[in-house]
Protein backbone atom coordinates (compact mmCIF):
# COMPACT_ATOMS: atom_id res chain seq x y z
CA UNK A 1 0.00 0.00 0.00
CA UNK A 2 2.82 2.35 0.91
CA UNK A 3 4.54 1.89 -2.47
CA UNK A 4 1.18 2.55 -4.10
CA UNK A 5 0.92 5.90 -2.32
CA UNK A 6 4.46 6.85 -3.19
CA UNK A 7 3.42 6.34 -6.82
CA UNK A 8 0.21 8.30 -6.55
CA UNK A 9 0.96 11.36 -4.46
CA UNK A 10 3.41 13.23 -6.75
CA UNK A 11 0.95 13.62 -9.64
CA UNK A 12 -1.86 14.39 -7.16
CA UNK A 13 0.15 17.20 -5.60
CA UNK A 14 0.95 18.53 -9.07
CA UNK A 15 -2.73 18.61 -10.04
CA UNK A 16 -3.72 20.34 -6.81
CA UNK A 17 -0.97 22.95 -7.29
CA UNK A 18 -2.04 23.69 -10.86
CA UNK A 19 -5.71 24.05 -9.86
CA UNK A 20 -4.76 26.25 -6.89
CA UNK A 21 -2.57 28.47 -9.05
CA UNK A 22 -5.30 28.74 -11.64
CA UNK A 23 -7.91 29.74 -9.06
CA UNK A 24 -5.52 32.24 -7.49
CA UNK A 25 -4.64 33.81 -10.85
CA UNK A 26 -8.29 34.15 -11.83
CA UNK A 27 -9.21 36.01 -8.61
CA UNK A 28 -5.99 38.04 -8.40
CA UNK A 29 -6.11 39.39 -11.95
CA UNK A 30 -9.92 39.70 -12.08
CA UNK A 31 -10.25 37.64 -15.23
CA UNK A 32 -13.75 37.71 -16.70
CA UNK A 33 -15.61 34.45 -16.31
CA UNK A 34 -16.44 34.25 -20.06
CA UNK A 35 -12.73 34.32 -20.85
CA UNK A 36 -11.45 31.96 -18.17
CA UNK A 37 -13.54 30.76 -15.25
CA UNK A 38 -11.79 29.43 -12.14
CA UNK A 39 -11.92 25.76 -11.16
CA UNK A 40 -14.37 26.52 -8.35
CA UNK A 41 -16.83 28.13 -10.77
CA UNK A 42 -16.50 25.18 -13.14
CA UNK A 43 -17.16 22.72 -10.34
CA UNK A 44 -20.19 24.72 -9.21
CA UNK A 45 -21.57 24.75 -12.74
CA UNK A 46 -21.03 21.01 -13.10
CA UNK A 47 -22.80 20.27 -9.81
CA UNK A 48 -25.71 22.61 -10.59
CA UNK A 49 -26.40 21.05 -14.00
CA UNK A 50 -25.68 17.44 -13.22
CA UNK A 51 -28.92 15.86 -14.49
CA UNK A 52 -28.63 17.38 -17.98
CA UNK A 53 -24.95 16.53 -18.11
CA UNK A 54 -25.58 12.95 -17.15
CA UNK A 55 -27.75 12.47 -20.22
CA UNK A 56 -25.13 13.93 -22.54
CA UNK A 57 -22.38 11.92 -20.88
CA UNK A 58 -24.37 8.72 -21.23
CA UNK A 59 -24.85 9.40 -24.94
CA UNK A 60 -21.14 9.95 -25.50
CA UNK A 61 -20.23 6.95 -23.40
CA UNK A 62 -22.60 4.78 -25.38
CA UNK A 63 -21.15 5.96 -28.67
CA UNK A 64 -17.63 5.32 -27.39
CA UNK A 65 -18.45 1.86 -26.10
CA UNK A 66 -19.94 0.88 -29.45
CA UNK A 67 -17.24 2.48 -31.58
CA UNK A 68 -14.16 1.48 -29.62
CA UNK A 69 -14.62 -2.31 -29.74
CA UNK A 70 -15.54 -2.12 -33.42
CA UNK A 71 -12.50 0.04 -34.17
CA UNK A 72 -10.20 -2.23 -32.18
CA UNK A 73 -11.69 -5.30 -33.83
CA UNK A 74 -11.24 -3.85 -37.31
CA UNK A 75 -7.65 -2.96 -36.41
CA UNK A 76 -6.99 -6.51 -35.26
CA UNK A 77 -8.53 -8.05 -38.36
CA UNK A 78 -6.55 -5.74 -40.63
CA UNK A 79 -3.36 -6.66 -38.78
CA UNK A 80 -4.03 -10.40 -39.00
CA UNK A 81 -4.92 -10.23 -42.68
CA UNK A 82 -1.85 -8.21 -43.57
CA UNK A 83 0.33 -10.46 -41.42
CA UNK A 84 -0.89 -13.58 -43.18
CA UNK A 85 -0.62 -11.99 -46.64
CA UNK A 86 2.71 -10.15 -46.81
CA UNK A 87 2.10 -9.22 -50.45
CA UNK A 88 -1.11 -7.43 -49.51
CA UNK A 89 0.72 -5.73 -46.66
CA UNK A 90 3.23 -4.15 -49.00
CA UNK A 91 0.41 -2.94 -51.25
CA UNK A 92 -1.94 -1.61 -48.60
CA UNK A 93 0.38 -0.23 -45.93
CA UNK A 94 0.93 3.17 -47.61
CA UNK A 95 -2.84 3.51 -48.02
CA UNK A 96 -3.30 2.86 -44.31
CA UNK A 97 -0.87 5.64 -43.45
CA UNK A 98 -2.59 7.91 -45.94
CA UNK A 99 -5.93 7.24 -44.25
CA UNK A 100 -4.52 8.70 -41.06
CA UNK A 101 -3.54 11.95 -42.74
CA UNK A 102 -7.11 12.83 -43.72
CA UNK A 103 -8.38 15.31 -41.13
CA UNK A 104 -11.29 13.83 -39.20
CA UNK A 105 -13.12 17.16 -39.30
CA UNK A 106 -13.05 17.13 -43.10
CA UNK A 107 -14.16 13.53 -43.27
CA UNK A 108 -17.14 13.97 -40.92
CA UNK A 109 -19.41 15.94 -43.28
CA UNK A 110 -18.64 13.50 -46.09
CA UNK A 111 -19.63 10.58 -43.90
CA UNK A 112 -22.91 12.29 -43.16
CA UNK A 113 -23.55 12.79 -46.86
CA UNK A 114 -22.89 9.09 -47.46
CA UNK A 115 -24.47 7.51 -44.39
CA UNK A 116 -27.05 10.01 -43.13
CA UNK A 117 -27.41 11.37 -39.60
CA UNK A 118 -27.81 8.12 -37.69
CA UNK A 119 -25.41 6.06 -35.68
CA UNK A 120 -23.55 4.61 -38.66
CA UNK A 121 -21.43 7.63 -39.75
CA UNK A 122 -20.38 8.19 -36.16
CA UNK A 123 -19.28 4.60 -35.71
CA UNK A 124 -17.41 4.76 -39.01
CA UNK A 125 -15.62 7.88 -37.81
CA UNK A 126 -14.60 6.36 -34.48
CA UNK A 127 -13.48 3.20 -36.26
CA UNK A 128 -11.32 5.20 -38.63
CA UNK A 129 -9.68 6.93 -35.68
CA UNK A 130 -9.27 3.78 -33.58
CA UNK A 131 -8.19 1.03 -35.92
CA UNK A 132 -4.85 2.44 -36.95
CA UNK A 133 -2.91 2.33 -33.66
CA UNK A 134 -4.21 -1.17 -33.01
CA UNK A 135 -3.36 -2.41 -36.50
CA UNK A 136 0.16 -0.98 -36.48
CA UNK A 137 0.92 -2.23 -32.97
CA UNK A 138 -0.47 -5.70 -33.66
CA UNK A 139 1.45 -6.03 -36.91
CA UNK A 140 4.62 -4.97 -35.14
CA UNK A 141 4.03 -7.54 -32.42
CA UNK A 142 3.28 -10.33 -34.87
CA UNK A 143 6.39 -9.55 -36.90
CA UNK A 144 8.62 -9.71 -33.83
CA UNK A 145 8.11 -13.39 -33.18
CA UNK A 146 11.12 -14.98 -31.50
CA UNK A 147 13.13 -16.93 -34.10
CA UNK A 148 14.30 -19.64 -31.73
CA UNK A 149 10.77 -20.36 -30.52
CA UNK A 150 9.55 -20.34 -34.11
CA UNK A 151 12.22 -22.88 -35.03
CA UNK A 152 11.24 -24.98 -32.06
CA UNK A 153 7.60 -24.97 -33.14
CA UNK A 154 8.50 -25.97 -36.69
CA UNK A 155 10.82 -28.75 -35.56
CA UNK A 156 8.10 -30.05 -33.27
CA UNK A 157 5.81 -30.28 -36.28
CA UNK A 158 3.44 -27.45 -35.39
CA UNK A 159 0.86 -26.48 -38.01
CA UNK A 160 0.51 -22.90 -39.25
CA UNK A 161 -2.50 -22.41 -37.03
CA UNK A 162 -0.67 -23.80 -33.99
CA UNK A 163 2.26 -21.49 -34.64
CA UNK A 164 -0.13 -18.58 -34.84
CA UNK A 165 -2.30 -19.38 -31.85
CA UNK A 166 0.37 -20.71 -29.51
CA UNK A 167 3.30 -18.47 -30.43
CA UNK A 168 2.63 -15.44 -32.60
CA UNK A 169 -0.60 -14.22 -31.04
CA UNK A 170 0.37 -14.49 -27.37
CA UNK A 171 3.78 -13.07 -28.19
CA UNK A 172 2.23 -10.01 -29.80
CA UNK A 173 -0.05 -9.17 -26.84
CA UNK A 174 2.25 -6.67 -25.08
CA UNK A 175 2.76 -4.76 -28.31
CA UNK A 176 -0.94 -5.02 -29.19
CA UNK A 177 -1.95 -3.51 -25.88
CA UNK A 178 0.22 -0.45 -26.36
CA UNK A 179 -1.89 0.19 -29.46
CA UNK A 180 -5.20 -0.53 -27.74
CA UNK A 181 -4.36 1.94 -24.96
CA UNK A 182 -3.77 4.68 -27.49
CA UNK A 183 -6.95 3.96 -29.38
CA UNK A 184 -8.92 3.93 -26.11
CA UNK A 185 -8.12 7.61 -25.67
CA UNK A 186 -8.70 8.29 -29.36
CA UNK A 187 -12.11 6.64 -29.14
CA UNK A 188 -13.52 9.24 -26.73
CA UNK A 189 -12.14 12.06 -28.86
CA UNK A 190 -13.57 10.41 -31.95
CA UNK A 191 -16.98 10.23 -30.32
CA UNK A 192 -16.90 13.93 -29.40
CA UNK A 193 -15.90 14.93 -32.92
CA UNK A 194 -18.63 12.72 -34.33
CA UNK A 195 -21.14 14.53 -32.17
CA UNK A 196 -19.89 17.92 -33.34
CA UNK A 197 -20.64 16.97 -36.87
CA UNK A 198 -24.21 15.93 -36.49
CA UNK A 199 -26.03 15.07 -33.32
CA UNK A 200 -28.64 16.35 -30.92
CA UNK A 201 -27.12 14.93 -27.78
CA UNK A 202 -23.77 14.02 -26.28
CA UNK A 203 -20.87 15.94 -24.80
CA UNK A 204 -19.69 17.08 -28.23
CA UNK A 205 -23.08 18.58 -29.01
CA UNK A 206 -23.23 20.18 -25.56
CA UNK A 207 -19.80 21.70 -26.10
CA UNK A 208 -20.82 23.31 -29.40
CA UNK A 209 -23.98 24.70 -27.87
CA UNK A 210 -22.20 26.27 -24.90
CA UNK A 211 -19.41 27.65 -27.04
CA UNK A 212 -21.97 29.48 -29.15
CA UNK A 213 -23.45 30.97 -25.96
CA UNK A 214 -20.03 32.02 -24.62
CA UNK A 215 -20.57 29.79 -21.57
CA UNK A 216 -16.87 29.15 -21.12
CA UNK A 217 -17.49 27.51 -17.75
CA UNK A 218 -19.71 24.91 -19.37
CA UNK A 219 -17.18 24.25 -22.13
CA UNK A 220 -14.71 23.50 -19.38
CA UNK A 221 -17.19 21.17 -17.71
CA UNK A 222 -17.43 19.30 -21.02
CA UNK A 223 -13.65 19.11 -21.26
CA UNK A 224 -13.40 17.69 -17.76
CA UNK A 225 -15.97 15.02 -18.61
CA UNK A 226 -14.13 14.05 -21.79
CA UNK A 227 -10.87 13.75 -19.85
CA UNK A 228 -12.51 11.63 -17.16
CA UNK A 229 -14.10 9.32 -19.73
CA UNK A 230 -10.75 8.86 -21.49
CA UNK A 231 -8.95 8.16 -18.24
CA UNK A 232 -11.52 5.59 -17.16
CA UNK A 233 -11.39 3.72 -20.43
CA UNK A 234 -7.59 3.85 -20.32
CA UNK A 235 -7.58 2.44 -16.79
CA UNK A 236 -9.90 -0.41 -17.74
CA UNK A 237 -7.62 -1.34 -20.64
CA UNK A 238 -4.56 -1.11 -18.41
CA UNK A 239 -6.18 -3.49 -15.91
CA UNK A 240 -7.10 -5.93 -18.66
CA UNK A 241 -3.53 -5.78 -19.93
CA UNK A 242 -2.14 -6.41 -16.48
CA UNK A 243 -4.20 -9.55 -16.26
CA UNK A 244 -3.53 -10.85 -19.78
CA UNK A 245 0.18 -10.03 -19.82
CA UNK A 246 0.82 -11.08 -16.22
CA UNK A 247 3.67 -13.33 -17.39
CA UNK A 248 5.86 -10.42 -18.39
CA UNK A 249 9.02 -9.97 -16.33
CA UNK A 250 8.90 -7.00 -14.02
CA UNK A 251 5.13 -7.03 -13.68
CA UNK A 252 3.80 -7.93 -10.25
CA UNK A 253 1.51 -10.94 -10.45
CA UNK B 1 3.10 -41.69 -23.42
CA UNK B 2 3.02 -45.03 -21.67
CA UNK B 3 6.76 -45.35 -21.81
CA UNK B 4 7.19 -42.35 -19.53
CA UNK B 5 4.61 -43.48 -17.09
CA UNK B 6 6.38 -46.83 -16.90
CA UNK B 7 9.69 -45.17 -16.17
CA UNK B 8 8.05 -42.97 -13.61
CA UNK B 9 6.36 -45.66 -11.64
CA UNK B 10 9.50 -47.73 -11.52
CA UNK B 11 11.54 -44.66 -10.65
CA UNK B 12 9.24 -43.63 -7.84
CA UNK B 13 9.38 -47.14 -6.44
CA UNK B 14 13.14 -47.31 -6.35
CA UNK B 15 13.88 -43.75 -5.25
CA UNK B 16 15.48 -40.73 -6.80
CA UNK B 17 18.32 -42.08 -8.93
CA UNK B 18 18.38 -45.84 -8.92
CA UNK B 19 21.18 -47.84 -10.46
CA UNK B 20 20.76 -47.41 -14.15
CA UNK B 21 21.94 -50.83 -15.23
CA UNK B 22 18.95 -52.56 -13.76
CA UNK B 23 16.53 -50.32 -15.55
CA UNK B 24 14.76 -51.51 -18.66
CA UNK B 25 15.35 -49.29 -21.65
CA UNK B 26 12.71 -46.66 -21.60
CA UNK B 27 12.61 -46.23 -25.34
CA UNK B 28 11.99 -49.86 -26.07
CA UNK B 29 9.67 -50.75 -23.23
CA UNK B 30 6.84 -52.08 -25.40
CA UNK B 31 9.05 -53.51 -28.13
CA UNK B 32 11.52 -56.38 -28.48
CA UNK B 33 14.19 -56.26 -25.80
CA UNK B 34 17.25 -56.13 -27.93
CA UNK B 35 17.69 -52.66 -29.41
CA UNK B 36 20.39 -53.88 -31.82
CA UNK B 37 17.86 -55.68 -33.99
CA UNK B 38 15.78 -52.54 -34.50
CA UNK B 39 16.54 -50.13 -37.34
CA UNK B 40 18.56 -47.14 -36.13
CA UNK B 41 16.68 -44.17 -34.70
CA UNK B 42 18.39 -41.88 -37.18
CA UNK B 43 20.42 -42.36 -40.33
CA UNK B 44 21.87 -39.42 -42.21
CA UNK B 45 22.85 -40.70 -45.62
CA UNK B 46 25.20 -38.69 -47.82
CA UNK B 47 23.67 -35.34 -47.06
CA UNK B 48 25.08 -32.35 -48.94
CA UNK B 49 23.86 -28.80 -48.88
CA UNK B 50 25.06 -25.51 -50.26
CA UNK B 51 23.59 -22.06 -50.09
CA UNK B 52 23.61 -19.53 -52.88
CA UNK B 53 23.78 -15.88 -52.04
CA UNK B 54 24.43 -13.16 -54.60
CA UNK B 55 25.39 -15.76 -57.21
CA UNK B 56 28.08 -17.20 -54.94
CA UNK B 57 27.58 -20.76 -53.90
CA UNK B 58 28.90 -21.78 -50.51
CA UNK B 59 28.95 -25.49 -49.76
CA UNK B 60 27.96 -26.03 -46.14
CA UNK B 61 27.65 -29.79 -45.82
CA UNK B 62 29.48 -32.31 -47.96
CA UNK B 63 28.35 -35.91 -47.93
CA UNK B 64 27.57 -36.29 -44.26
CA UNK B 65 26.92 -39.84 -43.03
CA UNK B 66 26.00 -40.61 -39.49
CA UNK B 67 23.88 -43.01 -37.48
CA UNK B 68 22.20 -42.88 -34.11
CA UNK B 69 21.18 -46.34 -32.95
CA UNK B 70 18.23 -47.00 -30.72
CA UNK B 71 19.00 -45.83 -27.20
CA UNK B 72 22.36 -44.44 -28.23
CA UNK B 73 23.88 -41.16 -27.10
CA UNK B 74 25.80 -39.75 -30.04
CA UNK B 75 27.69 -36.47 -30.04
CA UNK B 76 28.79 -34.25 -32.84
CA UNK B 77 31.76 -31.94 -32.30
CA UNK B 78 33.33 -29.58 -34.79
CA UNK B 79 34.77 -26.13 -35.26
CA UNK B 80 32.33 -23.23 -35.31
CA UNK B 81 30.68 -22.75 -38.67
CA UNK B 82 30.94 -26.41 -39.66
CA UNK B 83 27.29 -26.51 -40.66
CA UNK B 84 25.97 -28.21 -37.54
CA UNK B 85 22.93 -25.99 -37.36
CA UNK B 86 22.20 -26.60 -41.03
CA UNK B 87 22.41 -30.33 -40.40
CA UNK B 88 19.95 -29.98 -37.53
CA UNK B 89 17.59 -28.02 -39.73
CA UNK B 90 17.79 -30.74 -42.35
CA UNK B 91 17.15 -33.49 -39.80
CA UNK B 92 14.29 -31.45 -38.37
CA UNK B 93 12.78 -31.04 -41.81
CA UNK B 94 13.10 -27.25 -41.94
CA UNK B 95 15.55 -27.35 -44.86
CA UNK B 96 15.79 -29.80 -47.73
CA UNK B 97 19.21 -31.29 -48.53
CA UNK B 98 20.59 -30.93 -52.07
CA UNK B 99 21.66 -34.56 -51.98
CA UNK B 100 21.14 -37.46 -49.61
CA UNK B 101 18.35 -38.46 -47.28
CA UNK B 102 17.25 -38.71 -43.66
CA UNK B 103 15.84 -41.98 -42.33
CA UNK B 104 14.31 -42.59 -38.94
CA UNK B 105 13.51 -46.07 -37.72
CA UNK B 106 14.10 -47.35 -41.22
CA UNK B 107 11.64 -44.96 -42.83
CA UNK B 108 12.64 -42.09 -45.06
CA UNK B 109 11.54 -38.78 -43.54
CA UNK B 110 13.57 -36.24 -45.54
CA UNK B 111 11.85 -32.85 -45.26
CA UNK B 112 9.24 -34.06 -42.79
CA UNK B 113 8.71 -32.04 -39.65
CA UNK B 114 7.63 -33.19 -36.25
CA UNK B 115 9.68 -36.40 -36.25
CA UNK B 116 12.16 -35.30 -33.62
CA UNK B 117 12.19 -33.83 -30.16
CA UNK B 118 14.29 -30.70 -30.18
CA UNK B 119 16.08 -28.77 -27.49
CA UNK B 120 17.57 -25.51 -28.74
CA UNK B 121 20.63 -23.67 -27.50
CA UNK B 122 18.58 -21.13 -25.56
CA UNK B 123 15.87 -22.62 -23.37
CA UNK B 124 13.22 -20.95 -25.59
CA UNK B 125 10.53 -21.53 -23.02
CA UNK B 126 7.37 -19.63 -23.91
CA UNK B 127 7.23 -16.71 -21.45
CA UNK B 128 3.42 -16.68 -21.31
CA UNK B 129 3.18 -20.31 -20.32
CA UNK B 130 3.78 -21.61 -16.85
CA UNK B 131 6.63 -24.10 -16.47
CA UNK B 132 4.13 -26.94 -16.41
CA UNK B 133 2.38 -25.77 -19.59
CA UNK B 134 5.75 -25.30 -21.29
CA UNK B 135 6.71 -28.86 -20.53
CA UNK B 136 3.42 -30.07 -21.99
CA UNK B 137 3.83 -28.10 -25.21
CA UNK B 138 5.42 -30.81 -27.36
CA UNK B 139 2.64 -33.31 -26.67
CA UNK B 140 0.06 -30.61 -27.21
CA UNK B 141 1.44 -29.85 -30.67
CA UNK B 142 1.14 -33.50 -31.64
CA UNK B 143 -2.43 -33.50 -30.41
CA UNK B 144 -1.91 -36.13 -27.71
CA UNK B 145 -4.60 -36.62 -25.10
CA UNK B 146 -4.12 -34.36 -22.12
CA UNK B 147 -5.40 -36.83 -19.59
CA UNK B 148 -2.50 -38.03 -17.52
CA UNK B 149 0.06 -35.86 -19.28
CA UNK B 150 -0.25 -33.12 -16.68
CA UNK B 151 0.10 -35.61 -13.90
CA UNK B 152 3.24 -37.06 -15.52
CA UNK B 153 4.71 -33.60 -16.08
CA UNK B 154 4.17 -32.67 -12.43
CA UNK B 155 5.89 -35.79 -11.18
CA UNK B 156 8.82 -35.20 -13.50
CA UNK B 157 9.14 -31.57 -12.44
CA UNK B 158 9.22 -32.78 -8.87
CA UNK B 159 12.01 -35.21 -9.76
CA UNK B 160 14.24 -32.78 -11.58
CA UNK B 161 14.12 -30.33 -8.69
CA UNK B 162 11.50 -27.99 -10.10
CA UNK B 163 8.77 -29.01 -7.68
CA UNK B 164 6.92 -25.92 -6.49
CA UNK B 165 7.68 -24.10 -9.75
CA UNK B 166 4.90 -25.73 -11.78
CA UNK B 167 2.88 -22.53 -11.91
CA UNK B 168 5.85 -20.15 -12.15
CA UNK B 169 6.61 -18.26 -15.34
CA UNK B 170 9.99 -18.93 -16.98
CA UNK B 171 11.53 -15.53 -16.15
CA UNK B 172 11.30 -16.35 -12.46
CA UNK B 173 13.74 -19.25 -12.88
CA UNK B 174 17.54 -19.23 -13.10
CA UNK B 175 19.26 -20.13 -16.36
CA UNK B 176 20.06 -23.66 -15.19
CA UNK B 177 16.50 -24.28 -14.06
CA UNK B 178 15.12 -22.99 -17.34
CA UNK B 179 17.44 -25.32 -19.20
CA UNK B 180 16.21 -28.23 -17.11
CA UNK B 181 12.62 -27.36 -17.92
CA UNK B 182 13.53 -27.13 -21.61
CA UNK B 183 15.17 -30.54 -21.38
CA UNK B 184 12.10 -32.00 -19.73
CA UNK B 185 9.97 -30.54 -22.51
CA UNK B 186 12.15 -32.44 -24.98
CA UNK B 187 12.14 -35.59 -22.86
CA UNK B 188 8.36 -35.68 -22.54
CA UNK B 189 7.88 -35.10 -26.25
CA UNK B 190 6.30 -38.08 -27.99
CA UNK B 191 9.13 -38.39 -30.54
CA UNK B 192 11.79 -40.98 -29.74
CA UNK B 193 14.86 -39.19 -31.07
CA UNK B 194 16.12 -36.17 -29.16
CA UNK B 195 18.19 -33.47 -30.84
CA UNK B 196 20.11 -31.40 -28.32
CA UNK B 197 21.73 -28.34 -29.86
CA UNK B 198 24.53 -27.13 -27.57
CA UNK B 199 22.10 -27.06 -24.68
CA UNK B 200 24.59 -25.96 -22.05
CA UNK B 201 26.68 -23.45 -23.98
CA UNK B 202 24.98 -20.43 -22.43
CA UNK B 203 25.52 -21.57 -18.83
CA UNK B 204 28.39 -20.68 -16.51
CA UNK B 205 31.05 -23.36 -15.95
CA UNK B 206 29.79 -24.50 -12.57
CA UNK B 207 26.16 -24.84 -13.64
CA UNK B 208 27.31 -26.49 -16.82
CA UNK B 209 29.18 -29.23 -14.97
CA UNK B 210 26.19 -29.76 -12.75
CA UNK B 211 23.87 -30.01 -15.74
CA UNK B 212 26.17 -32.51 -17.47
CA UNK B 213 26.10 -34.85 -14.50
CA UNK B 214 22.37 -34.37 -14.21
CA UNK B 215 21.82 -35.17 -17.89
CA UNK B 216 24.13 -38.18 -17.65
CA UNK B 217 22.20 -39.66 -14.75
CA UNK B 218 18.84 -38.98 -16.31
CA UNK B 219 19.85 -40.36 -19.68
CA UNK B 220 21.46 -43.52 -18.32
CA UNK B 221 18.16 -44.20 -16.70
CA UNK B 222 16.02 -43.51 -19.76
CA UNK B 223 18.22 -44.39 -22.74
CA UNK B 224 16.50 -42.29 -25.30
CA UNK B 225 18.20 -41.95 -28.68
CA UNK B 226 20.10 -38.68 -28.56
CA UNK B 227 22.03 -36.61 -31.06
CA UNK B 228 23.98 -34.03 -29.11
CA UNK B 229 25.84 -31.06 -30.57
CA UNK B 230 28.57 -29.50 -28.51
CA UNK B 231 31.76 -27.49 -28.70
CA UNK B 232 33.13 -29.10 -25.58
CA UNK B 233 35.20 -32.23 -26.16
CA UNK B 234 35.10 -33.11 -22.50
CA UNK B 235 31.33 -32.90 -22.46
CA UNK B 236 31.11 -35.15 -25.51
CA UNK B 237 33.48 -37.75 -24.00
CA UNK B 238 31.68 -37.76 -20.68
CA UNK B 239 28.20 -38.21 -22.10
CA UNK B 240 28.29 -40.09 -25.37
CA UNK B 241 28.79 -43.58 -26.70
CA UNK B 242 30.05 -42.32 -30.04
CA UNK B 243 31.48 -39.02 -31.25
CA UNK B 244 31.50 -37.70 -34.78
CA UNK B 245 34.21 -35.13 -35.38
CA UNK B 246 33.28 -32.67 -38.08
CA UNK B 247 35.61 -30.86 -40.43
CA UNK B 248 35.42 -27.12 -41.03
CA UNK B 249 33.22 -25.78 -43.79
CA UNK B 250 32.04 -27.59 -45.84
CA UNK B 251 31.21 -29.90 -42.96
CA UNK B 252 31.71 -33.63 -43.27
CA UNK B 253 32.50 -36.42 -40.85
CA UNK B 254 36.26 -36.47 -40.34
CA UNK B 255 36.58 -39.08 -37.62
CA UNK B 256 34.31 -41.40 -35.71
CA UNK B 257 35.32 -42.16 -32.14
CA UNK B 258 33.74 -44.91 -30.06
CA UNK B 259 33.91 -43.97 -26.39
CA UNK B 260 34.81 -47.10 -24.46
CA UNK B 261 33.82 -46.19 -20.90
CA UNK B 262 31.18 -48.40 -19.31
CA UNK B 263 27.95 -47.08 -17.90
CA UNK B 264 26.81 -45.86 -15.51
CA UNK B 265 29.60 -43.35 -15.78
CA UNK B 266 30.98 -41.44 -12.88
CA UNK B 267 32.57 -38.04 -12.90
CA UNK B 268 35.92 -39.67 -12.11
CA UNK B 269 36.33 -40.98 -15.64
CA UNK B 270 37.60 -37.52 -16.57
CA UNK B 271 40.82 -38.48 -14.70
CA UNK B 272 41.14 -41.82 -16.50
CA UNK B 273 44.32 -42.01 -18.68
CA UNK B 274 42.22 -43.28 -21.57
CA UNK B 275 39.91 -40.29 -21.20
CA UNK B 276 42.88 -37.92 -21.24
CA UNK B 277 44.35 -39.64 -24.27
CA UNK B 278 41.10 -39.37 -26.21
CA UNK B 279 40.67 -35.78 -25.18
CA UNK B 280 44.19 -34.99 -26.40
CA UNK B 281 43.57 -36.61 -29.75
CA UNK B 282 40.20 -34.96 -30.31
CA UNK B 283 41.57 -31.59 -29.28
CA UNK B 284 44.38 -31.93 -31.80
CA UNK B 285 41.94 -32.78 -34.58
CA UNK B 286 39.76 -29.84 -33.70
CA UNK B 287 42.71 -27.47 -33.54
CA UNK B 288 43.85 -28.57 -36.97
CA UNK B 289 40.41 -27.99 -38.41
CA UNK B 290 40.05 -24.63 -36.74
CA UNK B 291 43.42 -23.58 -38.16
CA UNK B 292 42.41 -24.78 -41.63
CA UNK B 293 39.13 -22.93 -41.59
CA UNK B 294 40.89 -19.73 -40.57
CA UNK B 295 43.01 -19.73 -43.71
Amino acid sequence: MRSYWSQVWPPLVAVVLVLGGWQLAVSLFHIEAWILPGPAAIAREAAGNSSGLREHTAATLRLTLIGFPIGTGVGLIVALLLHLLPGLKRAVYPLLILSQNIPTIALGPLLIIWFGFGLLPKIVLITLVCFFPVAVAAMGGLAQTDRVMLNYMKMAGASKWQIFSKLELPGSLPSLFSGVRISATYAVMGAVVAEWIGSDKGIGYYMLLQKAAYRTDRVFVAIVIVVLLSLTLFAVIALLERWLVRWKPGKPT
Amino acid sequence: MTQFTDALTSASKTGAFPDAQEKPFLSGAAEPRNPQTLPPALEVKGVSKSFTRRRRTTPVLDGVNLTVGRGEFVSLVGPSGCGKSTLFHIIGGLTLPDKGSICMNGKEVTGQRGEISYMPQQPALFPWRTIEDNVLLAGEIRGLPRAGARETARRWLQRIGLGGFEQAYPHMLSGGMQQRAAFLRALLAPQELMLLDEPFSALDALTRGEMQRWLLELWEENRRSVLFITHSIEEALLLSSRIYVFSGRPGSVLHTVDVPFPRPRRDEITDDPEFLRLRRRLTDWMREEQAKSRK
